[in-house]
């Protein structure tokens, strides 16, 4: 037996599935609404994290140097690396330098770790190949050019340790190092060659640590290591973190305001086409009125409509919501960022309320207009 | 007749049509906005990234590696060969604004260390300019210097000045080995010179700058006897982002067809810029800093892919929905055309009126939305950059493009659909 | 007789346009009554202010001993979902329900739906078969029947039909006022609107209206359907709808009732 109730919910069923094509004009404006709701909306939220990461290219933002004069040794940079989140760190990468002599002129000569160099330095252009195995070295730029150290070459190199004692070891230059930096008047060898060669382990001059933090997260990091780890100092690196906390919050803002504009825009024209789609059907509204139904009535039933269709949208714009931010994140970043779900019913309460907006003004019209004019035919 | 029938249906169906010409004109306005603000994302986001500092050292042949492998060593041994070839004349810089992509050179600053003593240690000493006024043979004026090269120092004291011949700036760990804080007057050392000196402002570069002291170009000048030399430049030049042409270029540019060179040498790649400077400076050598150089290109890149797949994926949606409000547009108008038909219209004709009709609308609702989103363009590049976007004329075929595209494709589907149906139908009160 | 009908002199202005002018009329209950006149001559706005669809300038409707001057809006709206039978030119069928759905509608404003009865009603006008296509699978004649099985169906105590045969061919004209006279047989009171006289003919009274004034105001001998009339009317209309054996059915309990 069909009751008032069923009744009613099977004229807003009837209504949407046998006027196919309208609820088709109704849902894929909605859709799309939702559609750039939600994927500018996923952006937003993950765009200054995506972008920031990008920023890690300029290097290093934080230099672990020890508090007074002498070295910092590996295990206080281990230690350290415990103070920050595992997930936000880039790449930690100690450097050492020493003053060794190759057939008497003088140089720099660097040991580090190049894995990680990779990650902390990702401008480091090189020419040939990175030293893996024992005794392989690198040379900086200026260094090839101006002196026989040349890629393939065999170097001798001497020097002197604390204790005065003579070291010597023979290395293979695997490649060059371009940095335009002073970078390109140093060599290169892994650390562990250098502590073999000169027989002090341990040690580092610096670490360079990159971490995914804004500037401030980095400064409350470097007051934490120096009261955590006596001799051990973290020091931002002002050059990048400045700059980055500039242009970063330019371009988050520069998302923001596109968001917002792109936002507004595609809300009014799913509104437009709300609104079309309901002004088709205002002799309905004149008829129904003219049957005796109250205004109200006839009110509620087009928005339980609008929402229906709100919801409905909502759930399918999400779905390309998600799709279009993960399009952009995956071929600007190469990273999928974490959808966030909650934001899926936002969405859908932002939909239902656009079309109960969208529905509501021209139904109050048709409405309020005296049935006798809506029926007469024109 | 054609016409007149046309602006009838114009004008009865106003409410219809205002929200057609609605939806249009926001649609246009959003591909305004949007490709406004693409195209010239680059030039802003470029600009912004100068912060970083230079991407280019300009550096004398001679002493292009010397210079720099000394620094750690004892510097005093070095100073002692003083040799012409490895300086560059001061007098000759303000040719750097005068290469073909002058415009592109933001800023740049000399430099020269010489070594000095101070309270019985040695520290290195090094002149620049702080910001200097420029007037260049073309009558243009500029203003450079170091001040806003390395825009993220941070100053206790006061800043730099060119005039002020004995005041320096001093860096936080040199002011700390030194026990030196801004105001304090001392007496220097320089190859057996006494000279009196003053502390203007003590700086944080957060780099290794932080040992170093910096003085007026001339102080420098005077102490080390190298009158009128610089050793190195640092330059800040807008570049392109580099591509396969480019890297092949910087390997090798002889390596280039003539009309490969071409384009690269009228591109502001780093390589291309780089180049320029040392044809107009004899006896220099150009190095790209990569740290800045490489990494600002990197993000360039995918700011502008970023914006590029913003815009289209928006374009996509408004278009959607634009030629969806026309189909329902169209859909609508089922009786008028059933009438038509039975008249005896063609269907092509039936088209042609519809899609007339449709272009009109379309027409006023895209001139509005254009200068609206000229307007919004604007705003965004006046709330976030601080500066105007300028709209390139590209984006007015472009957008005219679309929406021709986007009423026709959107009115195609709900046209066909009108043409299958029969006059009778139709008339027959649906 | 009561009169159901009471309108004391309305006028009607639309913005400056006097559509009726000081119109008297006592319409008894059960009456035919055929409202003529030329287009413009204010028959449909004398049809929307019994209708209640609209209001008079000045005067007063009693309906049913109820001044409708008195009442609020949402009172109009409950006399017209009460006491008022709606049957239009134009049909107005709500496109995406079937004719069964179109009908329930109307009892749904009204009070509760109830498929049995509307299922009757439709029955009535010869349409059970029919009751489940969509409005655009039936012809205008079939249309219109569900539109009376509609203002039919909440038993109104005044029909109000707006030119009811406006848009049909002659047979459907005819299965149409077949209908009405049943309703008149039964005793509903009945205001058509017309400006065909052969449809006015089949009224009891005729009033004429001219520019908005009442030109004249007669009574009529009814036209009663003759069998040879009926028996054209019955072939033509089983020539249309040959394979309609509820159209047969239906002719032949009009007939009956005639």
């Amino acid at each position: 037996m069909i009751t008032n109730r069923s009744f009613r919910l099977r004229l807003t069923f009837w209504s949407l599935s046998r006027r196919r094509s309208r609820l088709l004009v109704a849902l894929t404006g909605v859709t799309a609404g939702a559609t750039v709701l939600l994927g500018l909306l996923t952006l937003c939220y993950d765009l200054p994290r995506q972008l920031g990461r990008e920023f890690r290219a300029y290097g290093a933002n934080l230099v672990l140097v020890a508090s007074g004069t002498g070295r910092l040794t590996v295990s206080d940079i281990q230690k350290a690396q415990a103070l920050w989140p595992e997930n936000k760190t880039v790449g930690v990468t100690p450097f050492r330098y020493e003053s060794v002599r190759n057939r008497l002129r003088p140089y720099t000569a660097v040991g580090t770790d190049f894995e990680q160099v990779r990650k902390t330095s990702p401008f480091w252009h090189l020419t040939g190949k990175w030293p893996e195995e024992p005794g392989e070295l690198l040379v900086g730029a200026d260094i090839a050019e101006n002196t026989d150290l040349k890629p393939d070459s065999f170097v001798t190199l001497d020097g002197r340790n604390k204790k005065q004692e003579r070291y010597e070891k023979d290395f293979r230059i695997v490649g060059t190092l371009a940095t335009g930096g002073p970078e390109d008047g140093f060599l290169f060898m892994t650390l562990s060659d250098l502590e073999q060669m000169t027989g002090e382990t341990g040690e580092a001059d610096l670490a360079e640590v990159s971490l995914t933090m804004d500037e401030a997260a980095l400064s409350a990091l470097t007051g934490i290591i120096k009261s955590s780890i006596s001799g051990l100092e973290g020091r931002l690196v002002t050059k990048v973190t400045y700059s980055e906390t500039a242009v970063l919050s330019k371009l988050t803002y520069l998302v923001y305001l596109v968001t917002l504009v792109v936002l507004a825009l595609t809300m009014i024209c799913v509104t437009t086409t709300m609104m079309t789609v309901v002004l088709e059907r205002r002799k309905e509204i004149g008829l129904k009125k003219a049957l005796g139904a109250e205004s109200s009535r006839v009110g509620r039933e087009f928005l339980a409509e609008g929402l229906l269709i709100g919801v409905l949208g909502g759930l399918l714009g999400s779905l390309g919501g998600l799709l279009f931010s993960r399009i952009i994140t995956i071929s600007v970043f190469g990273r999928a960022l974490m959808p966030q779900f909650y934001l899926i019913p936002v969405t859908v309460l932002v939909m239902v309320l656009v079309t109960i907006v969208a529905c509501r003004a021209p139904v109050k019209k048709a409405v309020a207009v005296d049935p006798a004019l809506v029926l007469r035919g024109e | 007749m054609l016409l007149k029938m046309v602006l009838k249906a114009i004008g009865r169906q106003r409410r219809k049509h205002y929200l057609i010409a609605l939806t249009v004109g926001l649609g246009v306005s959003l591909a305004t906005a949007m490709l406004g603000v693409m195209f010239d994302v680059g030039d802003k986001v470029n600009q912004e990234l100068k912060s970083y500092g230079a991407n280019l050292n300009i550096v004398p042949k001679g002493a292009s590696m010397l210079g720099e492998l000394y620094q750690t060593e004892d510097t005093a041994a070095e100073a002692e060969n003083v040799n012409q070839e490895n300086f560059i004349p001061e007098k000759e810089l303000y040719k750097i604004k005068m290469i073909f992509w002058a415009y592109n050179i933001v800023d740049f600053a000399p430099y020269l260390s010489v070594p000095v003593e101070i309270n019985g240690q040695k520290i290195i000493l090094t002149g620049t300019w702080f910001n200097r006024h420029l007037k260049l043979p073309t009558g243009d004026e500029v203003d450079t210097g170091m001040t806003a090269l390395k825009s993220w120092w941070k100053i206790t004291g006061s800043p730099g000045d060119d005039g002020d011949t004995s005041g320096l700036l001093v860096g936080r760990d040199a002011a700390g080995r030194l026990g030196l804080k801004p105001g304090d007057s001392f007496s220097a050392k320089a190859k057996g010179k006494a000279v009196d000196l003053k502390v203007r402002g003590v700086f944080d570069s957060g780099g290794p700058d932080d040992g170093l002291i910096f003085a007026p170009l001339s102080l420098a000048q005077e102490l080390s006897g190298q009158a009128g030399l610089v050793e190195r430049v640092e330059v800040s030049a807008l570049t392109t982002p580099e591509n396969e042409l480019a890297r092949r270029a910087a390997a090798n540019p002889g390596s280039l067809s003539r009309m490969e060179w071409d384009t690269w040498y009228c591109t502001a790649y780093i390589s291309s810029i780089a180049y320029q400077l040392e044809e107009i400076l004899p006896g220099a050598r150009v190095k790209a800093i990569r740290q800045v150089a490489e990494s600002e290109g990197a993000i360039l890149t995918k700011i502008q892919l970023m914006m590029i797949l913003l815009t289209v994926l928006t374009l996509l949606c408004s278009a959607l929905a634009i030629s969806n409000l026309v189909s329902a547009g169209i859909m609508e108008r089922s009786v008028e055309i059933g009438l038509l038909k039975a008249l005896g219209a063609s269907d092509l004709s039936i088209m042609f009126l519809v899609l007339l009709e449709l272009f009109l609308v379309a027409l006023i609702g895209g001139v509005i939305g254009y200068l609206i989103g000229l307007g919004l363009a604007q705003l965004i590049g006046l709330t976030v950059f601080g500066a105007s976007v300028p709209v390139k004329a590209a984006v007015i075929p472009l957008t005219c493009l679309m929406v021709l595209a986007v009423t026709t494709v959107g009115s195609l589907p709900a046209l066909r659909s009108l043409l299958k149906l029969e006059a009778t139908e139709v008339l027959h009160g649906r | 007789m009561s009169a159901i009908l009471e309108i004391q002199n309305v006028s009607k202005i639309y913005g400056g346009v006097k559509a009726l002018q000081n119109i008297q009329l006592l319409v008894p209950q059960g009456q035919w009554l055929a409202v003529m006149g030329p287009s413009g001559s204010g028959k449909t706005t004398l049809m929307n202010i019994i209708g209640c669809l609209d209001t008079p300038t000045s005067g007063r409707v009693i309906m049913d001993g109820l001044d409708l001057g008195s009442l609020s809006h949402s009172g109009l709206t409950a006399i017209r979902r009460e006491s008022i039978g709606l049957i239009f030119q134009e049909f107005h069928l709500i496109s995406y329900l079937t004719a069964l759905e179109n009908v329930m509608v109307a009892q749904y404003y009204h009070s509760l739906v109830d498929e049995n009865e509307a299922l009757e009603a439709l029955a009535g006008v010869g349409l059970k078969e029919r009751a489940k296509h969509l409005p655009r699978q039936l012809s205008g004649g079939e249309q219109q029947r569900v539109c009376i099985a509609r203002a039919l169906i909440n038993h109104p105590k005044v029909i109000l039909a707006d030119e009811p045969t406006g848009n049909l061919d002659e047979t459907n004209e005819r299965l149409v006022m077949f209908i009405l006279h049943r309703l008149h047989k039964q005793g509903s009171t009945i205001i058509m609107v017309t400006h065909a006289p052969d449809v006015a003919a089949h009224a009891e009274r005729i009033i004429v209206l001219e520019h908005g004034r009442l030109a004249s105001d007669r009574e009529n001998n009814p036209v009663v359907s003759q069998p040879s009339e009926q028996k054209s009317a019955d072939s033509r209309a089983e020539e249309l709808n040959q394979n309609q054996k509820s159209e047969e059915s239906f002719l032949a309990g009009t007939m009956a009732a005639v």
